[in-house]
């Protein structure tokens, strides 16, 4: 069985490293043309802030299964991702991250700083610092 | 166009994947293959894994991990009575919004 199979509570206990090394061995079992999509998806999804180190793994994981199964199949690689691959990469980082390049809590601060501006306008404003 | 397409149908997939769901049970390969077949001939199948795992993290699918022949076993989609509830609730938003466009482009916006 590959390494895909250990998902669950396994994976929880083999740790990050090791999932990752997992990941990177089913990746260059895959045909050149999947495994050079898969790498460029996970060159971008980098950029993306992961909710935590569970769910940063289980997104390579679950990008794997996509392209095993893929593969399998003879689906082309632009069925896949289709003609905007950013749309698909953001789609699928959605699941896993925190939503951006930034962190959560720089949205939260523009949120709060939003409200405090807006705040201020009915004459509402937040004296403290 | 075909932008166009893409842009409006962001905010529908969803709903498209789960009324395709509530026919049959069926996984990522086979929803994307019966959408294409159906018109929409630019899904991809990424974008459709994608949010499959979004509805399961949901709650609106449970997911059965059936073995295949070849390659990895598939994971099998079904909608589940609070998916149901969810489609209910977007043909009822699709209905309204459907309402709402034809009267603007009827009447323009007095």
């Amino acid at each position: 069985m590959s390494e895909g199979e250990k998902t669950g509570f396994i994976s929880k206990m083999i740790g990050p490293k090791k999932r990752w090394r997992a990941y990177k061995a089913r990746v260059k079992e895959l045909p050149e043309n999947y495994r050079t999509a898969v790498e460029a998806i996970e060159r971008y999804l980098m950029y993306f802030v992961p909710i935590d180190a569970d769910s940063n793994a289980l997104t390579f994981e679950d990008l794997a299964d996509l392209f095993e199964q893929a593969a399998v199949n003879g689906t082309p690689i632009r069925e896949i991702v289709g003609e905007d691959p950013v749309e698909f990469a953001e789609a699928f980082a959605q699941n896993y991250t925190e939503g951006g390049y930034v962190p959560a809590r720089a949205r939260k601060q523009l949120a709060d700083d939003i409200e405090r501006a807006a705040g201020a306008e009915t004459g509402t404003q937040d004296k403290t610092v | 166009m075909a932008k166009l397409l893409t842009e409006m149908l962001k905010g529908t997939l969803e709903g498209i994947i789960l009324a395709s769901l509530s026919g049959r049970p069926a996984y990522g390969y086979e929803i994307t293959a019966r959408l294409r077949e159906q018109g929409f001939s630019d899904i991809a199948e990424g974008t459709v894994y994608a949010l499959l795992i979004r509805m399961e993290k949901r709650g609106l699918v449970d997911v059965e991990k059936v073995p295949s022949e070849k390659g990895p076993p598939r994971k099998v989609h079904s909608l589940n009575s609070q998916g149901r509830e969810y489609l209910e609730e977007f043909w009822r938003t699709w209905s309204f919004l459907a309402e709402r466009l034809d009267q603007l482009r009827e009447r323009g916006g007095e």
